[in-house]
């Protein structure tokens, strides 16, 4: 029974910029399993985002290895980093970033459009998920026709459209005020509760910590704490 | 699929910036205009030429003294061509000289009743319309007959015939015309009509081209100094005007360059040759101004890949790959310098066909240049969009994504 979605050991990552070289993360080790609901929390400079973008191949560490539902991601080109990304990740971003001038419904196919599905399947599921965060009657919209949270649902939708098993958010309410803040949080809890989905995100707020299950804490690249709340294991 | 999808957002991009796109496109639309422009006037002006002298005959020779020759000594009797020289020649060359006859010209005021007009009176052979390109509308040509007995006839054009009897047929009609300081009346044996021609339009006053035996115009001897041939089509005129001359040369006992000639296709093909050359060598600095398009277009790219440097990222994010940045902003610039393409395309049409139209002749499109000139800017656009396209599609992901 292999459950674990996530594994990553000894990880380094090591900026490089002429002379001066920053140490982001240092031999970072951990795991995930699948359907866990996780906030990486630390203040801003701890290797959190490095992390996430790791997690998200965005990136790649300099040392050490990353096994995405048992991938070597090392071993992979970037033309198949972005297959993964396109297929087994989600990504909601602290500045939604949705491309400007393109309807939430285009938005939100854009994965597909990668994912090569054909039109007509991409317009329909496009639409269910647009529903599914509560916008179906913004989907002609334009992104600054869109206040800050249904952006990130609009977002959020977009994460889901290839249906990834893993969501990986980035500040996802560091934008929004606390109203909207609490209704992204509850999304995310939903997804992962109802839908099964992996939630991996990263915040400073203890608010939107305090609605996940397990909290590990960066502090200068490396993981200080790891500690799993309301006795879920 | 992903192709159409690029086309769209292609279409899309270029539609938000709708006045940067057209001053992008305004290169390569002066640039494809303009070469279309020229090897359309170019071609069109072939096609007058060419019509010009069919109508004349592509078989038409004109045999002549070498005046430089005779510039120390002066004409000698000797230089002339005697009927019988003509006789000789046709001969020697049975087949391939199909018509012979003396250039001679003459002219004279007439006046039928109180109209007044003046003719043009060229000397002909028998059978002169087999090889001119014209039309006897009423009664004949000039015949053997004719030739033969010297008699005094005459073929004028329809318009001369309305402008003097006020009718279409005037065959049976008489004209007194004035020929070597004597009045003869001539018989019109016929009424012929011509395809107007570019050169009508330098025939000023109410001169009317008409036809007469030759013999009619030869006044005091039957010499002449230049000779009118049509010749065999399937021989090589300059081959056989060489052959003719230095024949004539040696039955005259003079020098083999004493002779010389010009032949209808030769000067054609050398206008032609002219024409190509001139129209290849302006289209080709026109084509230089796409090059200056192409990199407009380049720049305008840069500048577009630079501001979407975000959005990049963030596709990139989403999981398109190298191929699918690349794809997607060479097509950009692939329809930006298209669509610029379609339009130079139909501009230099315009102003081909102004420009044609103003002259008074058919303007000549030929669809593998529209279809060359179109796909050449869609490759000047490719070949420009490909270094700000690979820019865009190498941007490292994370960076794209922070880029403000």
């Amino acid at each position: 029974m292999n459950d674990e979605i996530i594994r990553v050991e000894n990880i380094a990552k090591v900026y490089e910029n002429g002379d001066i070289s920053v140490t982001a993360l240092k031999d970072v080790s951990m795991t995930v399993k699948r359907g866990e609901f996780i906030a990486i929390m630390g203040a801003s400079g701890s290797g959190k985002s490095t992390l996430m973008n790791i997690l998200g191949c965005l990136d790649r560490p300099t040392d050490g290895s990353y096994y995405l539902e048992g991938i070597d991601i090392n071993e992979k080109t970037d033309d198949e980093l972005s297959s993964v990304r396109n297929k087994k990740v989600g990504f909601v971003f602290q500045s939604f970033n949705l491309i400007p001038r393109t309807s939430a419904l285009q938005n939100v196919e854009l994965p597909m459009i990668y994912g090569k599905v054909r039109a007509r399947e991409r317009e329909a599921t496009a639409l269910k998920l647009l529903e599914q965060v509560g916008l179906s009657d913004r989907s002609e919209h334009m992104p600054n026709e869109l206040s800050g949270g249904q952006k990130q649902r609009v977002a959020i939708a977009r994460a889901l459209a290839n249906r990834p098993q893993i969501i990986l958010a980035d500040e996802p309410t560091g934008n929004l005020d606390s109203h909207s803040s609490l209704e992204i949080m509850e999304l995310f809890k939903k997804l992962n509760r109802e839908e099964g989905n992996t939630v991996i995100i990263v915040t400073h707020e203890h608010a939107v910590a305090e609605f996940t299950d397990r909290i590990i804490t960066f502090k200068d690249g490396r993981i200080i704490g790891d500690q799993t709340s309301g006795g879920v294991a | 699929m992903l192709l159409l999808e690029n086309v769209k957002l292609a279409l899309s991009s270029i539609k938000m910036n709708k006045m940067r796109s057209f001053l992008t496109m305004l290169g390569i639309i002066i640039g494809i205009s303009s070469v279309i422009a020229i090897t359309s006037i170019g071609a069109s002006a072939e096609a007058v030429v060419n019509k010009e002298f069919q109508s004349f005959g592509t078989n038409a020779m004109y045999l002549y003294m070498n005046w430089e020759m005779t510039a120390d000594s002066g004409i000698q009797y000797s230089d002339l061509i005697l009927p019988e020289d003509i006789d000789a020649l046709k001969a020697r060359f049975p087949e391939d000289i199909l018509y012979v006859c003396p250039s001679l010209y003459g002219s004279s005021e007439i006046k039928v009743g109180r109209v007044k007009g003046k003719l043009e009176m060229e000397g002909v052979a028998a059978d002169y319309n087999k090889f001119y390109r014209m039309d006897m509308v009423y009664g004949r040509m000039i015949n053997e007959s004719d030739i033969q007995g010297k008699r005094e006839r005459i073929v004028i054009d329809e318009k001369a015939s309305r402008h003097f009897f006020n009718k279409a047929d005037s065959v049976g009609e008489k004209l007194v015309v004035r020929l070597g300081g004597e009045n003869k009346e001539l018989t019109i044996v016929g009424v012929y009509r011509k395809e107007p021609s570019i050169f009508d339009k330098m025939n000023t006053g109410s001169s009317f081209i008409t036809y007469v035996p030759y013999p009619l115009l030869q006044i005091g001897d039957d010499t002449a100094v230049a000779l009118m041939l049509y010749i065999n089509g399937e021989k090589n005129p300059t081959e056989l005007g060489g052959e003719i001359t230095r024949y004539l040369s040696r039955i005259k006992d003079k020098d083999p360059m004493f002779y010389k000639f010009e032949s209808a296709e030769a000067q054609m093909d050398m206008i032609n040759n002219v024409l190509g050359t001139l129209s290849i060598a302006i289209g080709a600095i026109a084509a230089i101004s796409l090059v200056v398009g192409g990199i407009g277009i380049m720049n305008i790219m840069l500048v577009s890949v630079t501001e979407r440097t975000r959005e990049i990222g963030i596709r990139k994010s989403l999981g398109a790959r190298t191929k699918d940045i690349l794809t997607q902003f060479l097509i950009e610039s692939m329809i930006l310098a298209g669509i610029g393409g379609i339009i130079g395309t139909a501009l230099g049409i315009g102003i081909a066909a102004a420009g044609m139209g103003i002259a008074g002749v058919a303007v000549i499109i030929k669809p593998l240049t529209v279809l060359i000139a179109v796909g050449f800017s869609a490759m000047v656009g490719m070949f420009f969009g490909l270094y700000p396209a690979r820019k865009a599609a190498k941007l490292n992901p994370i960076e794209a994504l922070r880029y403000e």
